[in-house]
């Protein structure tokens, strides 16, 4: 019987040509428009990294001056000083810490033919690849001794290995950043988090991905500039040095723990860490020390903006509005099919055979509404991808997509469907069509 | 007026009258609070950042690959300086730390007192030489501009002096002095005993900062007189003659990089460029609020037309009896929109109420404004005539229905 | 075949209740062709709309082919309707939007048989009303009579036990009728029960058995003579 509810379905679709395009219209936009918005606000608060995202965290510190203190109003420090990263990173404390900054160096390439560029990157320790499951292409990250010796390495992103090396292999080739000599020790395969979540205070990231990551200790060592947020509350001294030496923060600090559950571990460390720095005078107001997880940093962060929030909400409204103007002509197409339907019933159609009848034809809509949806989703993704470059990764078409938009739409059209199926249900089998 | 007929038999017939009312009600609360969104986007789009036709200004940034000493920086960047004011087209040059717009730079803590605790506010400072105000375009309205003696050079690796002067903007005087001139007065860097004194020498207009964020933190911005150098990279604001830009900037390009002897890495950017990817996000908002809201109107629209027509047809007979009995074909056209008009009206009540509580909703949750009342009232009006537009044509076909439909069996 | 007892069927509207059948008593045999008569407001649609299983009646029994009817559920009285009964309506009632072939199908597939089964009943009904060559027409490219005509194709497709007809010639001229008729009698002489309502007199001479309803209940009359003004008058005086 579904096979000739469908076949009814579809011939009665092309009997009414204006009304069955008004209504598969009005369904596409609507499941069109929910669809992308509701894709973007999933990706981009969506895990970056669920296999672990409970137990990285980060810590934040009130560096602030006591002067003008109102207990309680958040801390203005959402990075962390040198003193203190290069202190936490003795400590040992968790499984795995790194301490990470922005960079932008000059590229110099080892081909004449190739002009010199900018690159954008980081420079985090060598933990930092392991800890967020960072994949290599080609060789691997550098080892921890060569952090403790400032070595010149370098790891490149794969656009940039591509652009300066072609193909082949690079690991172990020699190229000048900032007008120093550099060994490529590895190449990054694509990565490239809809988010950049592990360094997200300050600066941006390139879209195919980090272009360069150095050494930490190499690149504080050769004073290369915090590309990226630097936040000063108290004086400093003029130079990279005075930087240093300064409660300026500009670094962003990840611990990785065994577990979540060593979460309160970690707490009390950084308490305990905080409680000594005071009584050497720093870290005075004596704020709480807060850990944040990764979604709950990007939560912090406002990752996913105001404005993706508003697009999805406002889209939804929108179906809700192409719900209600379907069910209103379902009626009208069913309404006039009342006399069929009387023809039926006398024909031996009991109600439920007319109620499976209409579903079917609500769904058959659905469909129709669904492959236009599809098309104009296409349209929508592009539109609001043009907001920024986190919207523009996130506005991508997959597989997952597709099926909720034709989920969606033969779920909308059933459901708007249900109202006018009963009704249709109601007529009775009559004998008095003559006589109407 | 037939009221009270018309509203009993809509009473009796209840679900597609409250369909079209439902449609009315959502579609005002949500068109009222996005156009609200979008003009309030687009007013954020459209604030001036105080340099005079921005299309005429570029700014490059230069980085050489050669390490060099920050005395040979500091004679690079004059040579450099030069070489840029001898393209032909420029109309100005002048050295500076950030660009209005471009999303990239500072801001420092603000008190007029060294003993506050706390901070007047957060301004941000634009360290260049005595051309900026030339080459930005800015309107100087009180005070003075800066004599080229008194612009210090500062070696940015050893020293932090600064020059002690400023030009400062005129929101953030007003906001500092209140109904006062500020060209006289001081202020400070931070507060305590440290902090250094700046005493302002002239006023402009108005000089948005360099990430023009929304509301007054994004118009208080200083000037001070400073030729920084000795840290790699260095920025020059270009200013072309009108409509000249685009080839200008082709030529400094090619002049800086003629001018030194190493390789150098340049990039090139425009202030409309900058104006653009700042409100990159508003305007691409705005432009999705607009259609939405083009397309609930006609989803509406389509809504209240369909109805309407579907009732008319519905009711041949009831009409045909009604003409037969006496009625006139504006008695029939009059009935019919007046019944439609019943209907958006309560989806126009409803459609308020549901309007303020969608804005609550925003407020609270999305940190959005308040809904001004005029949207909603605007709305309410729209509404109405659309539904009195809408159902025009389908009460004209009723109009003319012959009344000899009222002896017609089917 | 069917048998009525004693029944009575009221439509209550908000106060006002209207007697359409009381004590109702009918019995149908097998084959027979039985006109129902009886002038406006008498119930005989109210009559063939319950022999129908279209409508449900307040009091009393009917019993169809065997089978009561009292208690059943809307999907086992549809079942019923589908299995055992054929309708002819005035107005043809063939759905606009299929062609003849899926119109005669309609019945067919409540009933739950095969593509092949389907195929074959809708070509023989077709050929037994004698526009099988047209079935893939829609009915708007018809005439009256051969609108009617496929309707009671449709009627017939299910092989059912009786045909229930109102007025099937009410809308034709005089020449499609006759056509229409003759095929009923041949339908008839195969062995399928026809009960049909009628306002035509001439109609109601032909059949074997007329059955007169006035106010509501039956004025049994079995015609041999051609006589029918008379009858009517005999009719009045005996309700």
């Amino acid at each position: 019987m579904f096979g000739y509810y469908f076949k009814l379905g579809v011939r009665s679709l092309r009997r009414n040509r204006y009304l069955t395009t008004l209504m598969v219209l009005t369904l596409a936009i609507g499941v069109a428009a929910s669809v992308s918005t509701l894709t973007i606000l999933h990706v981009m608060s969506g895990d970056p990294i669920p296999s672990k995202s409970d137990r990285l965290f980060v810590p934040q510190f009130d560096i602030g001056q006591k002067e003008g203190y109102i207990p309680g109003a958040d801390s203005q420090d959402l990075q962390m000083t040198y003193q203190d990263a290069v202190n936490l990173l003795r400590s040992g404390q968790g499984e795995r810490r790194t301490a990470v900054y922005g960079i932008r160096l000059p590229v110099e390439p080892p081909r004449i033919d190739i002009p010199a560029f900018s690159a954008v990157g980081l420079a985090p320790t060598s933990d930092f690849f392991a800890m967020f499951d960072v994949p290599f292409l080609h060789g691997q990250a550098w080892t921890e001794q060569d952090d403790a010796r400032r070595a010149n390495v370098a790891v490149l992103g794969r656009e940039v290995a591509e652009k300066l090396f072609g193909t082949a292999n690079p690991v172990g080739q020699s190229l000048r950043l900032g007008g120093q000599p550099f060994t490529v020790v590895g190449v990054m395969d694509n990565w490239a988090p809809v988010s950049r979540y592990y360094k997200i205070v300050g600066g941006g990231r390139a879209p195919s991905g980090e272009e360069i990551m150095v050494p930490f200790s190499t690149a504080t060592g050769q004073e290369l500039g915090v590309y990226g947020s630097l936040s000063c509350s108290s004086a400093l001294e003029p130079g990279f040095a005075g930087i240093l030496a300064s409660e300026c923060t500009w670094i962003q600090f990840w611990f990785e723990t065994r577990s979540s559950l060593d979460r309160a571990e970690l707490q009390s460390f950084i308490d305990n860490y905080a409680s000594e720095q005071r009584k050497l005078g720093r870290m005075q107001r004596a704020a709480p020390n807060v850990l944040y997880n990764v979604m709950e940093w990007m939560e912090k962060q406002k990752v996913v903006g105001n404005d993706t929030k508003l697009s999805a909400w406002l889209a939804f409204g929108f179906l809700v509005l192409c719900l209600v103007n379907t069910i209103g002509l379902l009626l009208a197409k069913f309404s006039v099919r009342a006399s069929e339907v009387g023809i039926r019933r006398a024909l031996g159609a009991s109600r439920r055979d007319i109620f499976g009848q209409f579903v079917v034809e609500s769904g058959v809509i659905g469909l129709a509404g669904g492959v236009m949806g599809l098309l104009l989703a296409f349209g929508a993704l592009a539109l609001i991808g043009m907001q920024s470059d986190a919207t523009a990764a996130a506005a991508r078409m997959d597989w997952q997509m597709l099926a909720l938009t034709f989920l969606m739409s033969v779920a909308a059209a059933v459901v708007a469907g249900l109202l006018p199926t009963w009704r249709a249900c109601q007529v009775t089998p009559a004998i008095q069509l003559k006589s109407q | 007026m037939e009221f009270r007929p018309i509203l009993s038999s809509l009473l009796r017939n209840k679900t597609g009258p409250i369909l079209v009312a439902m449609q009315v009600a959502l579609s005002l609360a949500i068109l009222a609070n996005a156009l609200h969104v979008v003009n309030e986007r687009r007013t954020v789009a459209a604030r001036p950042s105080g340099m005079q036709d921005e299309t005429a200004v570029f700014h490059l940034a230069v980085r050489s690959l050669k390490k060099d000493a920050p005395e040979q920086m500091l004679a690079d960047i004059k040579r450099e300086l030069d070489a840029l004011r001898a393209v032909p087209g420029v109309v100005a040059v002048s050295q500076v730390s950030q660009m209005p717009l471009s999303r990239s730079g500072n801001s420092s803590s603000i008190s007029i007192d060294r003993r506050q605790q706390r901070e007047s506010m957060a301004a941000s400072t634009y360290s260049a030489d005595e051309a900026l105000v030339k080459t930005l375009g800015l309107k100087l309205i009180e005070g003075r501009d800066f004599q080229p003696h008194e612009v210090i050079d500062v070696d940015e690796t050893k020293s932090q002096q600064r020059p002690g002067i400023a030009i400062i903007s005129k929101p953030m005087g007003d906001k500092l002095w209140p109904g006062e001139s500020a060209v006289g007065k001081t202020f400070y860097f931070g507060s305590g005993d440290g902090a250094e004194g700046v005493q302002v020498i002239g006023v402009v207009e108005r000089l948005q900062t360099a990430h023009a964020l929304i509301g007054d933190e994004g118009e208080f911005s200083v000037i001070e007189p400073t030729r920084l150098y000795g840290l790699p990279g260095n920025m020059y604001a270009v200013r072309a003659e009108t409509g000249q830009r685009d080839r200008v900037m082709k030529e400094a390009e090619a002049a800086l990089r003629q001018s030194s002897a190493t390789p150098m890495l340049l990039q090139a950017r425009t202030t409309e460029d900058d104006r653009q990817r700042r409100y990159r996000a508003d305007v691409s908002l705005s432009w999705m609020l607009l259609t939405v809201s083009v397309l609930l109107l006609l989803v509406t629209c389509s809504g209240i037309v369909g109805m309407a027509s579907l009732w008319v047809t519905q009711r041949r007979k009831q009409i045909g009896v009604r003409r037969a009995l006496g009625a006139r074909k504006v008695d029939i056209l009059r009935y019919f929109i007046l019944e439609n008009v019943m209907i958006t009206s309560s989806g126009v009540v409803g459609g308020v109420l549901l309007g303020v509580g969608l804005n609550h909703l925003l407020v609270s949750k999305l940190e959005m404004t308040r809904l001004p009342l005029v949207y909603l009232v605007g709305g309410a009006f729209l509404f109405w005539a659309i539904g009195i537009v809408a159902s025009y044509g389908p009460a004209w076909r009723a109009a003319s229905t012959s009344p000899a439909m009222a002896t017609r069996s089917t | 075949m069917l048998r009525m007892t004693n029944l009575s069927k009221v439509y209550r509207t908000h106060m006002i209740e209207t007697h359409a059948l009381r004590g109702f008593e009918i019995h149908v045999s097998q084959g027979e062709f039985v006109t129902v008569t009886g002038p406006s407001g008498s119930g005989k649609t109210s009559f063939l709309n319950i022999a129908g299983l279209l409508e449900e009646f307040t009091s009393g029994e009917y019993v169809l082919d065997g089978v009561n009817v009292q208690g059943l559920d809307d999907a086992a009285r549809s079942r019923l309707r589908n299995e055992k009964l054929g309708f002819i309506f005035q107005g043809f009632n063939l759905i606009p939007d299929l062609n003849l072939f899926d119109n005669v199908d309609v019945p067919l597939r409540y009933r739950g048989f095969n593509a092949r089964e389907r195929k074959e009943r809708i070509e023989d009904a077709l050929a037994k009303v004698g526009l099988a060559s047209r079935m893939k027409h829609y009915p708007a490219e018809l005439s009256g009579g051969q609108q009617q005509r496929v309707a009671i194709a449709r009627a017939l497709a299910g092989s059912p036990k009786l045909l229930l007809a109102d007025e099937p010639t009410g809308n034709l001229d005089t020449q499609m009728a006759r056509g229409v008729m003759e095929l009923l009698e041949e339908i008839n002489a195969a062995g399928t029960t026809i009960l049909m309502v009628t306002h035509d007199p001439e109609l109601a001479v032909r059949s074997q058995r007329n059955v007169h309803i006035i106010d509501g209940q039956v004025s049994d009359l079995v015609r041999r003579a051609p006589s029918l003004v008379g009858d009517h008058d005999h009719a009045q005086a005996t309700a």
